[in-house]
């Protein structure tokens, strides 16, 4: 047959088109239709390349709590709250002392030898010894105090509630608070959406504050005003996702963030100018959709992440 | 908006020129430079829409549905090329459609297809355009478009089972000239129609044919006439009671058409959405649980309730009972006067273009050695 090569050609390409109108007119029907392309699927996000991960959890201490809040490290000792008590732990994980607390505490802070735990949105100050030294009456019912930390004659707290950041003396006096506005608009406020509002200062005394519905970290000066601030948002690991991320952040000695998110629950570090740098746990460490882990860090550059759903301290050591 | 009449504009002057030099200039080399701008221009550069093809789908759109309203180009971009096929021929197919363009560049060793291989094929345009205009019509989808094999190359961002369909259409387009063309192009049925009646369609000769058959092998269309030959003509019994048996099988024809689509008008229905849908809700309730499945969790968001899915499933149903039948009926009645044809005799003492067939592409007139 005259042009039999080519004739075998055309009839399978004649093939191949009738294959593929049929194939693309049977599918896409509701009963064949493809899994939706726009559900909200983390799973790919919760792989991390090895090589991006610079910690490696080295050891984790069991607690004593039903409920443990948080967690603060002073003078390499840890203070962790939780049911309506508050725990001194050294860092092999042995308990030092134990306050009682008249209900249950939200957040603690420690400086200068001086104990701040937030109780029912009051703050109360205590001495190393658990005797009570003050108490801020707080009678505003909006409020809550979601963390606090101190510097120098100033105690920073923020109050998730308000939207606001106050700043108190030493004594208990209010002396101002301010909401994350700039005059210019250039910076929208406060977005808390839920309940995880946190601050932090580091160790050149720089006030920084969480803008958790812009994944954003902010510096402020003691009147409020804003001096510099950073955010990433994306589903990437480098960056935050969700509404309200990171839930709490933390420094380490040499002023690295320290940030660790909720919903998809991990901890990283950042470069004190917010550049990504690696991965503390990555979300295979914790249970799925539990909650953030509180964090503080030690003088050797450890860092303490205080998982509420193992109900642990987990010790993460640098690689 | 400004640039849609532009292209209106583009489309027009593509035409003229198109038309002029195939009717007065006979130039092949100028009509190739053509096609490749429009190749490149309506092709490549506007993504291949709007095209008058697809136009067809508005135009019935705009028939059947008093909500939707066509727009003045969509509408230009239809009738233009009708228009000047109706007077030129095919000049449109020549040098101003890309997607005839782009299969053309790529014609290597055209075969020629027996008579019988070309006839059969050369039904499927109609039933493409049956079923386009129904499904149009019916608001079920514009399936000239969803198969334009050639328009995600344009964009360059089609799916991978569309670009196995449009280098296909091409790899055959070597061997098989303008296949797409020839026997699938529901545009060139109208077209075809509109040619047979043109004022001043191309001849391969410039004056009288020397019948030196050197153009006879020269279309990769199959699109020139020979001269009859009576005595062969003749003996193949061609006559007058064959053609009344043909003319009057012809609403046998209609019939058997109205009834297949009479007959398939569910099945048909079954491309609609809305009635694939209301279907499946009823055959298969548990599909409500399936989150994954993105149409019927839309639907369920939406806040229509079964009932109104079904009573509009029904009426989508009932417009593709008749549509069916009359798409069956007109299908009928292409094959029965395609029969009919071949039992016609045309006295032709000349190698002549096919009005219905010939692209104008003129490839012809270079093989033509009669001068003006």
């Amino acid at each position: 047959m005259k042009n039999k090569g080519i004739i075998i050609f055309l009839i399978v390409l004649a093939v191949v088109i009738i294959a593929v109108i049929a194939g693309d007119y049977l599918s896409g029907r509701p009963d064949k239709s493809a899994p939706n392309p726009f559900a909200y699927d983390v799973n790919d996000f919760k792989n991390v390349p090895e090589e991006l991960i610079h910690f490696t959890e080295s050891k984790n201490f069991k607690l004593g709590f039903e409920q443990a809040t948080s967690i603060t490290i002073d003078s390499d000792k840890l203070y962790v709250t939780g049911d309506k008590k508050l725990q001194v732990i050294d860092l092999s994980g042995k308990l030092l002392s134990e306050i009682n607390l008249p209900d249950e505490p939200k957040t603690v802070e420690v400086y200068n030898d001086k104990i701040y735990v937030s109780v029912n949105n009051q703050i109360l100050v205590y001495d190393p010894n658990g005797s009570l030294l003050n108490e801020w009456r707080n009678s505003d019912e909006n409020s809550m105090i979601t963390a606090i930390s101190a510097l120098e004659n100033n105690v920073f707290v923020a109050d998730a509630g308000r939207r606001k950041v106050i700043r108190y003396s030493l004594q208990g006096e209010k002396l101002t608070e301010f909401d994350g506005k700039a005059d210019e608009g250039v910076v929208h406020g406060f977005i808390i959406p839920s309940p995880y509002f946190d601050l932090d200062i580091n160790a050149d005394g720089d006030l920084w504050v969480v803008n958790p519905g812009l994944h954003a970290l902010e510096n402020y000066t003691e009147d409020g005003n804003l001096r510099e601030h950073w955010n990433n948002t994306t589903m990437q690991t480098e960056g935050f996702s969700g509404c309200c991320n990171p839930a709490h952040f933390t420094f380490l000695p040499d002023g690295r963030f320290v940030t660790s998110e909720k919903g998809l629950v991990r901890i990283k570090t950042y470069k004190p100018s917010g550049e990504f740098e690696g991965v503390v746990a990555a979300p295979s460490k914790f249970k799925d959709e539990g909650e953030a882990p509180d964090i503080a860090t030690d003088s050797q550059g450890n860092i303490y992440a205080l998982d509420f759903d193992k109900k642990m301290i987990r010790v993460f050591e640098p690689k | 908006m400004a640039l849609e009449y532009f292209d209106v504009a583009v489309l027009l002057v593509v035409l003229s020129l198109a038309s002029w030099l195939v009717v007065k200039k006979r130039s092949r080399q100028s009509i190739l430079w053509l096609s490749v701008f429009t190749l490149i221009y309506f092709g490549f550069y506007r993504n291949g829409c709007i095209c008058s093809i697809g136009a067809i789908q508005n135009v019935t759109l705009s028939f059947a549905s008093p909500a939707y309203t066509i727009s003045l180009t969509a509408l230009l971009f239809f009738v233009l090329p009708l228009g000047f096929t109706l007077f030129f021929g095919r000049t449109f197919c020549a040098a101003a459609c890309p997607l005839g363009a782009i299969q053309d560049v790529v014609i290597i060793k055209p075969i020629s297809l027996p008579k019988w291989l070309n006839k059969t094929l050369g039904l499927i345009p109609y039933l493409y355009l049956s079923l386009a205009v129904l499904f149009a019509a019916t608001g079920t989808d514009f399936i000239i478009c969803r198969y334009d094999p050639f328009v995600g190359i344009f964009r360059m961002d089609a799916k991978f089972h569309m670009v196995v369909l449009g280098v296909s259409f091409l790899l055959m387009g070597m061997f098989v000239a303008r296949p797409y063309c020839r026997f699938l192009c529901p545009y060139g049925v109208l077209l075809s129609w509109m040619s047979r009646f043109s004022k001043w369609h191309m001849t391969i000769t410039p004056s009288k044919c020397i019948q030196c058959k050197l153009c006879a092998n020269s279309c990769p269309f199959d699109a020139i006439d020979y001269p009859t030959n009576e005595k062969e003509v003749l003996k193949s019994g061609l006559g007058p009671k064959k053609f009344l048996t043909y003319a009057l099988v012809i609403p046998l024809w209609i019939a058997a058409g109205v009834f297949v689509g009479n007959r398939s008008h569910t099945f048909l229905s079954k491309a609609n959405p809305d009635v694939f849908l209301a279907e499946l809700l009823i055959s298969k309730p548990e599909i409500k649980n399936d989150k994954d499945n993105i149409d019927v969790q839309t639907f369920l968001s939406s806040g229509k309730t079964l009932e109104t899915l079904v009573s509009e499933a029904e009426i989508i149903r009932h417009k593709f009972y008749y549509g069916s039948m009359m798409a069956g009926g007109f299908m009928g009645l292409v094959i029965g006067l395609t029969l009919l044809n071949t039992v016609v005799f045309r006295k032709r003492q000349d190698y002549e273009p096919n009005r219905s067939n010939c692209l104008s592409c003129t490839r012809c007139m270079d093989f033509c050695p009669v001068e003006k």
